[in-house]
């Protein structure tokens, strides 16, 4: 069997078939090109979820209770971009004559607006500066005071009391961090604890476990050290179901469009089943017959395959310059407390599944016209037309 | 030589049984030319395609060249139709997407000739039928007579052992069918070809070296 023969054929048969290629090949260029662009989008949508999670306060990798004897410097490993030193100090908020159990967050306030967002979500006042003895608190407490910024409070925590203007008042809609919590800065503090958290935020495309499996190499174990997959569940399942539905969506198009092509593809053997015929008589044999449909099939969906994918990349890069803005349908979902622009972006998931499912359903497609001319005898082909 | 001994073939057609062809006998030696008169549905059209493997007949036994052809595997049949036949129809014999060139040259890659071997038979075809300057056209840009010269050309390009060209001419007008019909013989006597053609022209079973006339299956003149 002449393989190089038969694609050739099958290559004369796609260019020399212009209109008849060019319909088939409209289709699985659509439906490629939509589907890259929409994977994009969502893969932009999940980064987007993870980047206004990780980045509000957490951090992709949460640390707990870390000793003295580990400094931002030991965390600051290589794909780290920032390591964010904090220490909770529990105690109780005075204002007149009303107070309120809380932790206060003492950090420092120039690195945690370098990596965190937490700034965006300020609603009156503004952010703590180094040095100062101010304190950012939430909304639910400032209800609470009936205190606006420009207010001093009291926070006592054992022996010591320390005197805050609330500097800014936030509200960021989740209520892990809008009950209960208050922020200043650590420089002010002369008795810190010796325990303190991390927020560790990584480098874009740096694989978290490899950060994991280096702080595991420092002794650090997993009940120190927690990745956002581990503190937030919710997020992660949300993110694998939006895999999972992007998956759908490209089998169900790639399913419809590979029927279509089936039967457009049946359509088109069956009104050059002569010619079919004479091959036969020519002493064609069925699995060369076979192999030249299958090559006209698969070589449509790769020329088709390649034009959508490349459509597909483009409206990526158009779109990814501006971002999609869809802040007006996210404004209250905690997943997208930040922002709510989307930056489509291509992995190889979203690059080459479709066009692997388009291939792969593209052959599924071209069994049946085969079938229709190597199951009919040469005899009746001939006869019939 | 070809042996054709008793054969015969039914065609169902609903609930009734057609005989097509009915105890059918005939010998040809090798390099001669046979011509198969009758009407529309004597019969014609299916013993070509027995003699040349497309149908086989529910009795009797065809031998060419020493080949039961009955007996063979698909595959060896393939082989058969492949190596040993060539095969003209009425109309539409041309793979519509090949240029003339790819048409006359496509049995030649079947038969695994090499590409300067190719070359230079497809040449002299061209040459021989008078189509040089049509090598590089399409199959719609050509008259009927064009395009069976150019069937014919790919028939005897692998210079088989056997043509069979069903009704040839019946879509050409009188002169350019017998033309062509001449050109066959005379192609097909330098090359030692068996030849059979199918035909309701009279005319043209003067240049046969036999004739079978069949009518409702049965052979009624040798």
């Amino acid at each position: 069997m002449n393989l190089i023969f038969w694609i050739k054929t099958a290559l004369l048969f796609l260019v020399r078939s212009r209109r008849a290629t060019a319909a088939l090949g409209l289709m699985i260029f659509s439906a490629v090109g939509t589907l890259v662009f929409i994977s994009a989008i969502a893969v932009g949508i999940n980064d987007s979820m993870i980047l206004n999670s990780t980045g509000l306060y957490s951090g992709h990798i949460t640390g707990f209770h870390l000793s003295e004897t580990m400094t931002r410097e030991t965390l600051s490993v290589d794909g780290v971009s920032n390591v964010l030193q904090r220490f909770l100090i529990q105690g109780s908020l005075h204002y007149h004559a009303k107070d309120e159990m809380l932790t206060l967050i003492a950090v420092n306030p120039d690195q945690e607006l370098k990596s965190t967002h937490l700034w965006k979500k300020i609603i009156k006042g503004r952010y703590i500066v180094d040095n100062k003895f101010e304190i950012l608190i939430s909304e639910t407490t400032a209800k609470q005071f009936d205190i606006q910024p420009g207010g001093k409070v009291l926070f006592k925590s054992g022996a010591s009391v320390y005197s805050f203007v609330v500097t800014g008042i936030f509200k960021t809609g989740i209520d892990r961090l809008d009950n209960k919590i208050a922020f200043c800065p650590a420089s002010i503090i002369s008795d810190l604890p010796a325990k303190w958290e991390g927020a560790v935020f990584l480098d874009p495309g740096i694989d978290i476990s490899t950060i994991i499996a280096s702080y595991a190499q420092k002794g650090l174990t997993t009940t120190d050290m927690k990745t956002w997959k581990e503190l937030m569940p919710g997020l992660t399942q949300l993110i694998e179901l939006n895999q999972i539905s992007i998956g759908f969506v490209m089998v169900l198009v790639l399913g419809v469009v590979s029927f279509g092509i089936a039967c457009a593809f049946a359509i088109f053997i069956i009104n050059s089943i002569r010619e079919y015929g004479v091959m036969k008589a020519m002493g064609v044999t069925p699995k060369e017959t076979a192999m030249l449909i299958f090559s006209e099939v698969i070589l449509m969906n790769l020329m088709a395959s390649f034009a959508g994918t490349l459509a597909g990349l483009l409206a990526v890069v158009i779109t990814s310059k501006t971002g999609i803005d869809l802040s007006k349908y996210t404004s209250h979902n905690q997943y997208f407390v930040v922002s709510g622009l989307i930056i489509p972006r291509l992995t190889a998931f979203s690059l080459f599944l479709p066009w692997v499912l388009s291939l792969a359903f593209c052959l599924f497609a071209a069994i049946w016209p085969t079938f229709i001319v190597i199951r009919q005898r040469t005899s009746d082909i001939l006869r019939s037309i | 030589m070809i042996d054709v001994s008793n054969i015969s073939k039914t065609f169902s057609s609903g609930s009734r049984n057609v005989i097509v062809l009915s105890d059918i006998s005939f010998t040809l030696e090798k390099g001669k030319i046979l011509t198969i008169i009758g009407k529309s549905g004597s019969g014609k059209t299916t013993l070509l395609n027995c003699l040349g493997g497309l149908d086989i007949p529910d009795r009797g036994r065809i031998n060419c060249f020493g080949i039961d052809i009955n007996c063979l595997s698909e595959k060896k049949r393939n082989l058969f139709q492949r190596k040993k036949l060539g095969f003209i129809f009425q109309s539409g014999n041309l793979l519509s997407y090949l240029t003339v060139f790819e048409n006359i040259v496509f049995p030649l890659v079947l038969n695994a000739y090499t590409r300067q071997n190719r070359e230079k038979r497809v040449i002299e075809l061209l040459e021989i039928l008078g189509l040089e300057l049509l090598a590089k056209a399409m199959p719609h840009e050509l008259s009927g007579g064009q395009a069976q010269r150019v069937a014919f050309a790919r028939a005897i390009a692998h210079s088989p052992e056997m043509l069979l060209a069903d009704e040839p001419t019946a879509s050409l007008d009188t002169q350019t069918g017998l033309n062509l019909i001449k050109l066959m013989c005379q192609v097909g006597r330098e090359n030692n070809t068996t030849i059979i053609v199918s035909t309701h022209d009279t005319e043209i079973i003067k240049y046969a070296d036999t004739t079978l006339h069949l009518m409702d299956g049965k052979i009624i003149g040798n």
